[in-house]
């Protein structure tokens, strides 16, 4: 029952005409951006963020996360019509989507799409609900040693999980952490790694880091590829109807990556790609016509699209009741939260309530904007991509400058962004991961923190660190996240074999 | 040696000078952790990682090559925008946001390829001033206005 009266209070929240406004513009523009190929959901936020500056915190949150999911939903639609994801969360959509959207289907597909999409996210909205208020229960038990081990985890699981070299994943998450040490030091009031200038005083803006890493290099790999003709590879869109056999064989991948992408998306380190690329593997090994998967299969268009927005639901939970996010994506949103001025976590539930089931119900209004513009308005909305891209890759700059110039008013910010651009654009160009370093910016700061609280407790003696069941256990996993790769690299040959053939 | 060698030695490189930063750190005698703590503990881990990447990076495969591979047109186009964002900022206090970013818009669009000039100028000039209005009047974050009056 005490549910049932948050949310009704998180409605009242959700449906003031100002946050259903927010949760339009939020879904609108991040279906806009996601579905822009190169253009991921970090930068999607990032670019909206100085939009959110002055707002009440509820309501830039609702905008925020808006964003977040409509980026995963509208990432679908560029899979399905032009074989060009939008997103990393939405490579797996293009497998079957597009070979439908060539067999002349794309309605289908993107009608699928959208309605798999809705109830991965409706179904983790629900679940969203039901365990965040236990979790952020059980939060409140943790000392600041098990939130230091939590945040240790957060980030090997990161740099395990992602693509490419396990070693260059964790420099990554090093270098993000050497940057999070410079300003004045909050405990000691030492001023590290300033080299005297004022600006550097209080550190980096975590915008110049989102904007310079993500969006500014996404923007170098547009400009690369800048040339590549969209319009002409876009099929027809034709019509939208599924039958009823149709609905009956994706039902089951629907019901299955609801719950195991929620699950993953909870999981510190995993996400949307992940989710969808195992929804898309499990729904092939168990089907009973494998052969079908890559040609056009419904079931393999209908679970990874689940898994990647009910992992998207997923990934609020340690968010709001651990205050520590688990992503990429959701280290941005943590970042945005700051900026207005709320420090998520176990005691959000009690000091901020308009916040924490205000964003909650106001998912449910926006899954159900997001089902309206991905299916009768998918048409109009798919014009976004005959953009030409020149101008499209300088309104973008012009967006991330104006961002970081809103944060201080001073254009030495400004420099700093152009310099992450390039640092950026350079770490992808070499393979190495920028989510771990964005994550161990934001974590940065709050690892240190938990850790000299830590000691302080137990009066310097390190023994602190294990002499709690649950931080020994999350070190523990921690550990083996680490070691993990590396049993992993002995079988990575057979799996490459089999993901190319997928 | 391979690319990733290079960036190994480059990182090594980068933790000693970090290192020596952290130990010039000045002491704060009443703390239980100093703030030279986590940064010290930070250079050795990446030198570690650098050592590690170098010898886990013996060679390179073709595809590997190839990717990191930016053809020289590619190159000059991404230093060409570099210039005229740096102009943007060199110029952007003295001369306004408005001008700075009309001009840059028009510009930039025309050197990536677009050669509607009309279309061209007119998504830049309606774009420029309308978000300098929302940001100048509805949330109240004021853009420099540089030369121009208003």
């Amino acid at each position: 029952m005490e549910i049932l009266s948050s949310m009704l209070y998180g409605f009242e929240v959700a449906l003031s005409w100002q946050n259903i406004l927010f949760v339009l513009i939020g879904v609108f523009c991040g279906t806009m951006i996601g579905m822009l190929p190169g253009l991921g959901p970090i930068s999607a936020i990032a670019i909206m963020i100085p939009l959110s500056y002055g707002m009440n915190p509820a309501s830039a949150l609702i905008l925020m996360a808006g964003v977040y999911y409509g980026a995963v939903f509208g990432g679908s639609t560029s899979s399905i019509l032009l074989n060009a994801p939008g997103i990393a969360g939405t490579v797996a959509t293009s497998f079957d989507g597009y070979p439908l959207a060539k067999q002349g289907q794309a309605g289908k597909a993107l009608a699928i799409a959208a309605i798999a999409s809705f109830c991965g996210g409706t179904f983790s909205i629900v679940a969203l609900m039901l365990v965040a208020p236990i979790m952020a229960d059980v939060a409140t038990a943790f000392g600041p040693s098990e939130y230091f081990a939590l945040m240790l985890l957060g980030l090997t699981a990161i740099a395990s999980l992602s693509e490419g070299s396990t070693t260059k994943a964790l420099i990554a998450a090093v270098l993000g952490l050497m940057v999070s040490t410079i300003g004045i030091d909050g405990q000691t009031g030492t001023p590290r790694f300033t080299f005297g200038s004022s600006q550097l005083m209080d550190g980096i803006d975590f915008l110049v880091i989102a904007l310079g890493l993500f969006a500014i290099a996404e923007v170098c790999f547009l400009i690369m590829g800048r040339k590549q003709n969209l319009l002409g590879k876009a099929s027809k869109i034709g019509s939208l109807k599924i039958r009823k056999q149709e609905a009956k064989e994706i039902s089951g991948p629907i019901a299955r990556h609801s719950v195991l992408g929620f699950i993953l998306g909870v999981l510190p380190g995993a996400g949307a790609t992940i989710a969808s690329f195992m929804a898309y593997l499990t729904e092939k090994r168990i089907s009973k016509k494998p052969e079908e998967f890559g040609r056009g299969s419904l079931k393999g268009l209908a679970a990874p699209e689940t898994a990647n927005n009910a992992a998207c639901g997923g990934s609020f939970i340690p968010l709001l009741t651990l205050g520590i996010p688990g992503s990429g994506t959701t280290a941005v949103l943590l970042g945005a939260l700051l900026v207005v001025g709320v420090q998520p976590g176990p005691m959000m539930l009690q000091d901020h309530p308009d916040v924490f089931w205000g964003v909650i119900a106001s998912m449910y209004v926006g899954n159900i904007f997001l089902l309206i513009l991905n299916l009768p308005l998918i048409p109009f909305i798919a014009r976004v991509l005959y953009i030409p891209r020149p101008m499209l890759i300088s309104l973008i700059i012009i967006f991330c400058l104006v961002g970081v110039y809103g944060v201080r008013f001073n254009t030495f910010d400004l420099y700093l962004l152009i310099a992450f651009g390039v640092l950026g654009f350079l770490m992808r160009l070499f393979s190495f991961p920028a989510a771990p370093f964005i994550l161990a910016f934001i974590l940065g700061g709050m690892m240190e923190q938990s850790f000299r609280q830590a000691l302080t407790i137990s009066n310097g003696s390190l023994s602190i660190f294990w002499s709690s069941p649950v931080s020994v256990t999350l070190f523990a996993v921690a550990l083996i996240s680490l070691i993990f790769p590396l049993i992993r690299k002995k079988g990575h040959n057979k799996s490459e074999q089999e993901g190319v053939k997928a | 040696m391979t690319t990733d060698r290079k960036i190994a030695v480059m990182l090594f490189i980068l933790a000693l000078v970090y290192l020596i930063l952290s130990y010039q750190l000045p002491e704060f005698p009443y703390a239980i952790m100093d703030s030279d703590v986590l940064p010290k503990g930070l250079g050795y881990l990446l030198l570690v990682l650098a050592i590690i990447l170098f010898v886990e990076s013996k060679t390179e495969t073709e595809g590997q090559r190839k990717k990191r591979q930016l053809s020289k047109a590619d190159r000059n186009m991404l230093l060409m925008v570099l210039v005229l964002v740096l102009l943007y900022v060199i110029l952007l206090d003295t001369l306004g946001f408005v001008i700075v970013s009309i001009l840059f818009l028009i510009g930039t669009t025309r050197l990536l390829g677009y050669t509607n000039w009309r279309v061209n100028i007119l998504v830049s000039v309606l774009f420029t001033l309308g978000l300098y209005y929302a940001f100048n009047y509805l949330i109240k974050i004021y853009l420099p206005q540089g030369i121009l009056p208003f």
